[in-house]
């Protein structure tokens, strides 16, 4: 045991797919923070903030269902990883990603002319 | 009165995020990569933090970086993402093929 190199072509394909937990948690902070800042979301809290006057009871709620909503998000994505093809996902996640990284451009683009 | 405006703002934002792009961001993520405890560890961090912000300091980050470049900055990340997406189905369709 604790000799991982005896097959060294699992060991490849190990190293690949898993990067250290910690780059993989702040691509996540990163990406996700940037996404959500001045989302849909974040408007709602803020004008259910206002109105109520009570800020933390909001922010309480707000992240719980943020909490369950990426929670089932991982569960979704481990089933999918677990039950589709992989690499015919890692395709279909890349093209998602990039129309997701187009429309936004684009839109930043519109803000950015209407200003 | 507490109880409701908890649950009202639990119903509101849960419906909300539902299928939006950060949660499809969070499919994605957890699903290309080993480790969905660290994707769920950092995006819970990152939509609290974002939430904190809301709650708290108000609309004064939207005052403080216009919308659009915010929308620039998280549309360039996506960008990143799915290339390199692309490009790790690339190197993994050929090893496939060995």
């Amino acid at each position: 045991m604790g000799k991982p190199n005896s097959n060294s072509k699992i060991e490849e394909g190990d190293s690949k797919d898993s990067n250290p937990f910690f780059s993989i948690l702040i691509t996540s902070f990163s990406t996700i923070f940037l996404a959500e800042l001045g989302d849909k979301t974040q408007l709602a809290t803020l004008i259910i903030s206002a109105q109520s006057g009570r800020p933390l009871i909001v922010f309480i709620g707000a992240s719980l269902a943020l909490i369950s909503t990426s929670l089932l998000g991982v569960l979704i994505g481990r089933w999918i990883a677990n039950n589709l093809p992989r690499q015919k996902f890692t395709v279909v996640s890349g093209i998602v990603m990039l129309s997701l990284g187009i429309y936004l451009v684009t839109q930043g683009f519109i803000g950015f002319i209407q200003n | 009165m507490i109880l409701t405006l908890l649950f009202t703002t639990f119903v509101t934002v849960f419906l909300a995020e539902m299928g939006d792009k950060t949660q499809l961001t969070t499919i994605t993520l957890s699903s290309t990569t080993n480790k969905p405890l660290a994707v769920f560890i950092g995006s819970s961090l990152a939509l609290i933090s974002a939430t904190l912000l809301g709650a708290l300091a108000g609309g004064s980050i939207a005052n403080l970086i216009p919308a659009f470049l915010l929308k620039l900055l998280s549309g360039i990340v996506f960008l990143i993402i799915g290339i390199n997406l692309l490009l790790q189905s690339k190197t993994e369709a050929s090893n496939d093929s060995f």
